[in-house]
């Protein structure tokens, strides 16, 4: 069974707000896609519209190669939590699932399987109006697995988790890509997603930004930087400077160089005489990468805005 | 058939569904025993001559217990909206259709129940009261029962009167989304109408009224004595309630088809 998830240039109009604009990306099965952006950026209005409850204005969204709205068995094809809140509050937690499972046609049994894979048995027979955050987050995610299906969606699925949550729900993430599913998640927090993605899609403003491995991501980010350390700031920083090095402060005592590879700034520094006690080659962090893709299109965004008032 | 199954799983799962279905039979029964206690043959100036619709009298609490269907019928979609589940429901049944039709079908059926037991027990407790008050058999009234076949019908058009209400509040509930919004439209939509024929001072005007308007059309059905006085036939009034149901159910349709979830 085909798991891919394919977006192809998606577009929606709520009123005056272009949500999402010509969006194109696809996430593949045995990995996890991490879907990023600010809030507001659009990722929430993609989601309802691969699961065919917003109608785009262009574009379509496929999961298996079909419109979701077109799949007979659509908890089998696609599993989504869109969000964890959406529940009953009077409604016990097992009810919550078994009707999910008679809708889907699905075997009781599954409702018993799903409560024992999220941890809820000791909780599945108590009203859901009474569940924690993440209590509310495990019984979503128990939604969306009961088709066992081979594409997942999470929508902000550790917003607002504990750390013990949020590694729970990295473990699943991964095994469920690992199982050969096709994992989509998003976040507004690109640190979320550190270590739990395989590839990202970026948005902003409902646009494509960047659409890449997370390696790939980090190199670029990272791009030949040097992390210096020294006391004598200001002289290095001319040094650096001077020999056609790009110098930025990065806090007390250290600084960042771009354009100069370490041996040449060890070996300037040594000759002019300059104190230093650490040169190391900069890593950047998935944060720092998102922030760099953000900052671009903000820049964009503005030159647009004056472009068109 | 999977929708209809998740639906009555949905409804049966809920503690306020069992509590407006006891609401529904415990207050028609109770408010349709307190109105025929209320009411007796002193006001006559013969026993004899007091041409009092005994049936009617003892079911008029459903005026009161409609609420409770009207609730229901809005909740079974609105708490949905409400809540957020409609996403799950019409992500696991993306035929839209097929969700309100199932809906429909449990909410009728649960409505259907329980206005049932209701109407059994105002006959039963109209039965218990009536004679006490003058309304003997000697005196021109025999005790209700279903055998009699004007009492029959008026008991079976009362129960289907509040199943029509209910699918008149669901579709309401699913037009307009918001609960209390719909409990408000569909009650005013049922309330209004008696209320501007009190001011309407044209005789006219007011039967022009009573024959459009859904409850006072809806209930002509349970009138058992006097039907040529009637504003309205017993059946044709329920047809006007059919139809204000049937508009409500398909704007409900309509948009819930059209509009994104």
């Amino acid at each position: 069974m085909d798991a891919t998830i394919e977006v192809r240039g998606l577009r929606k109009r709520y009123g005056p707000t272009l949500a999402v604009d010509a969006l194109s990306f696809t996430a593949r099965p045995g990995q996890v896609t991490g879907f990023v952006g600010p809030n507001g950026a659009g990722k929430s209005t993609t989601l309802r519209m691969i699961m065919g409850l917003d109608r785009p204005d262009a574009g379509s969204a496929l999961v298996g190669g079909r419109p979701y709205r077109s799949l007979r068995t659509p908890l089998c094809r696609l599993g989504a939590m869109l969000d964890a809140s959406a529940v009953h509050p009077a409604r016990r937690a097992r009810d919550h699932l078994r009707w999910l499972a008679h809708a889907g046609g699905l075997p009781r049994r599954r409702v018993e399987e799903v409560i024992e894979l999220t941890g809820l048995a000791s909780a599945a027979g108590r009203r859901a109006g009474g569940f924690s955050l993440g209590m509310r987050q495990r019984l979503g995610i128990a939604a969306a697995l009961l088709g066992d299906p081979p594409a997942l969606m999470f929508d902000e699925p550790v917003n607002g988790l504990d750390p013990e949550g949020i590694t729970w729900i990295r473990g699943l993430l991964r095994s469920l890509a690992a199982e050969g599913r096709a994992v989509l998640v998003s976040s507004h927090l690109m640190s979320e997603l550190e270590g739990g993605a395989d590839r990202l899609v970026v948005i902003g403003r409902g646009r494509l930004i960047a659409d890449t491995s997370v390696a790939d991501l980090l190199e670029a980010a990272s791009g030949g930087r040097v992390e210096l350390r020294t006391a004598e700031r200001q002289e290095a920083m001319t040094v650096l400077a001077r020999a056609g090095a790009t110098v930025t402060a990065a806090g007390p005592g250290a600084v960042t160089v771009a354009g100069l590879p370490a041996e040449r700034i060890i070996a300037l520094l040594t000759g002019e005489g300059v104190a230093f006690s650490g040169v190391s080659e900069h890593r950047a962090s998935l944060e720092e990468a998102y922030m760099e893709l953000t900052r671009d299109a903000v820049e964009f965004r503005a030159v647009a805005g004056r472009e068109a008032p | 058939m999977s929708a209809l199954h998740a639906e009555w799983t949905k409804l049966r799962t809920l503690p306020s569904t069992w509590w407006l279905l006891a609401a529904l039979a415990g207050i028609t029964a109770a408010a349709g025993a307190a109105v025929t206690g209320a009411v007796d043959t002193s006001a006559c100036p013969d026993p004899a001559a007091c041409r009092e619709d005994t049936a009617k009298l003892a079911l008029s609490g459903v005026q009161i217990g409609q609420v409770a269907a009207v609730v229901l019928g809005v909740l079974a979609v609105g708490g949905e909206y409400a809540t957020g589940t409609i996403a799950a429901t019409l992500a696991a049944v993306p035929r839209r259709g097929a969700v309100l039709a199932a809906k429909a079908a449990v909410v009728a059926a649960a409505v259907a129940a329980a206005g049932s037991a209701g109407v059994l027990a105002s006959l039963a407790a109209g039965r218990g009261i009536l004679p006490g008050n003058g309304f003997t058999a000697a005196n021109g009234h025999p005790p209700l029962s279903l055998l009699d076949g004007a009492t029959a019908r008026a008991a079976a058009g009362t129960v289907l009167y509040l199943v029509l209400v209910a699918l008149l509040s669901l579709g309401a509930g699913t037009a307009v989304r918001e609960p209390a919004a719909a409990i408000t439209a569909v009650l005013a939509l049922l309330w209004i109408v008696p209320v501007l024929t009190r001011l309407a001072g044209d005789p006219r005007w007011q039967e022009r009224l009573e024959r459009l308007a859904p409850m006072t059309a809806g209930l002509a059905v349970q009138a058992t004595r006097d039907l040529d006085r009637l504003p309205i036939g017993p059946w044709a009034g329920m047809g006007v309630l059919a139809g204000y149901a049937a508009a409500a159910l398909a704007a409900g349709w309509i948009l819930l088809a059209a509009r994104d979830a």
